[in-house]
């Protein structure tokens, strides 16, 4: 103290305006600058020592791999999904977590056995289609045959006497039933299934395919130029080119 | 069969007919959960889900002796999935044209119809915000929320570039959550 008790004599002499002033620190430093500043220190020297030595021995093929490691560094630094979605809004990423649907308990536990049987069961239900429409014109015309034998046969049985009343209501059945009674035999049905065009049998069909059964359509079809399974998953569009182009060849042929 | 074979071998193993139905087996195993919450984050319910699920391994079933190894199987599998659950909603859409106005397919209403709906839950109101995103924008939301699928992987599924993906992404977390924000 008494050392500085002379300091401070010295500077009134000097100037007593000066040394009236309080001696305070206006000056701040980071709260905990100076816990393990020591450390911090010595940790500096050592590496700056360590870089000098190292500097002068680079590893052999050290360049060689460096870009490599500089680009794998960059990959593994890319921003994670997580830190992303932070990233753009906090509020989703605490959201992510929560998962509002149900699924039915052991679902997944015979879902493979379920897919197999499927695929089995779907295997044995192909039915594919002729290369020609001759097997639709053929099924369209057993069917048309029949409807029309059927109206023929009722038409013939109002002749009875005894049904009198089915020939009083004749004249006021739908017209195609009144065209059907003109078919007798078989060779007029024929004549008559051929006056039928194309579009009549489709549109037909179209609203009475009941009266096909599965049976005739197999035996009356050809799978061999028919695409492959593995066409139709390439491209959705082969069944459709195909159908198209089955559909020109029946129009070519008839028209030759 | 172990459980932790790679899809090489699995895919090897699918192609000799005395091991094909074991491999498809394993095959569906080890994805079946994962395609399942692609395909229902999608479609929504589950019973969609799972007609969408059984129909897309079908074709896999079709396909995968084609398959060409230069792509990866996993990647192959979600880009089938997700085509036939936008196929999948497209069809149900046309199906429902005259009806459906205010949400083209109507998976707000899905939603909405579930027993544990609740709107002023934020986890509900948040996957009626994901279903206000154009479809596109939805499944890159999906894939990178919820599966957080790094965008190379995605860019291969959606046939996007990584960098519109990302921007995709950034578009659709913001609407989201102005979404939730103002509803």
């Amino acid at each position: 103290m008494e050392k500085s008790t002379e300091i401070l004599n010295e500077l009134m002499a000097i100037s007593p305006a000066l040394a009236a002033i309080e001696r305070v620190n206006v000056f701040t430093v980071p709260e905990g600058y100076f816990i393990g500043l020591d450390e911090k220190i010595a940790t500096t020297v050592f590496l700056q020592q360590d870089k000098k030595t190292a500097f002068q021995k680079v590893p052999e093929g050290y360049f060689d791999s460096l870009s490599d490691k500089i680009l794998s560094k960059i990959k593994t630094r890319e921003e994670s999904p997580t830190e992303e979605i932070r990233s753009i809004s906090p509020a989703l990423h605490y959201l992510k977590d929560e998962n509002v649907f149900d699924i039915p308990e052991g679902y997944f536990d015979d879902l493979s056995s379920r897919i197999l049987n499927k695929i089995k069961e779907s295997n044995t239900k192909v039915v594919s289609i002729n290369s020609s429409r001759n097997w639709w014109k053929y099924a369209a015309a057993a069917a048309v045959a029949g409807i029309i034998t059927i109206f023929s046969f009722q038409l013939f049985t109002t002749k009875n006497p005894n049904n009198n009343h089915l020939i009083a209501n004749s004249s006021r059945m739908p017209e195609y039933i009144q065209l059907a009674s003109q078919y007798k035999t078989d060779k007029e049905i024929n004549q008559g299934i051929a006056t039928l065009s194309d579009e009549e049998i489709t549109n037909y069909l179209e609203k009475n395919t009941t009266i096909l059964d599965d049976e005739t359509l197999i035996n009356n079809t050809d799978t061999k130029e028919l695409p492959t399974p593995d066409d139709y998953l390439i491209d959705d569009n082969a069944l459709n080119n195909y159908l198209q182009k089955i559909n020109a060849e029946g129009v070519n042929k008839n028209t030759q | 069969m172990t459980e932790i074979q790679n899809d090489q071998e699995l895919l090897a193993l699918f192609k000799i007919p005395a091991s094909k139905e074991q491999a498809f087996t394993a095959i569906i195993k080890k994805y079946q959960e994962k395609l399942y919450w692609h395909i229902r984050r999608i479609v929504i319910t589950h019973d969609d889900a799972d007609d969408v699920l059984q129909n897309m391994f079908i074709k896999v079933w079709k396909g995968l002796e084609n398959f060409r190894e230069d792509s990866q199987l996993y990647t192959w599998l979600y880009r089938i999935a997700t085509n036939e659950s936008l196929t999948f909603l497209a069809k149900a859409k046309k199906r429902n044209s005259v009806s459906l106005n205010d949400d083209e397919n109507g998976l707000s209403n899905k939603l909405k119809s579930d027993t544990h709906f609740d709107a002023n839950k934020l986890e509900w109101k948040l996957q009626l915000a994901i279903q206000s995103l154009p479809e596109k924008q939805r499944v890159v939301f999906n894939l990178r929320y919820y599966e957080e699928m790094p965008y190379e992987e995605m860019s291969h599924i959606l046939e996007t570039s990584e960098g519109a993906l990302k921007a995709s992404y950034h578009h659709a977390a913001k609407k989201i959550e102005n979404y939730i924000l103002n509803n």
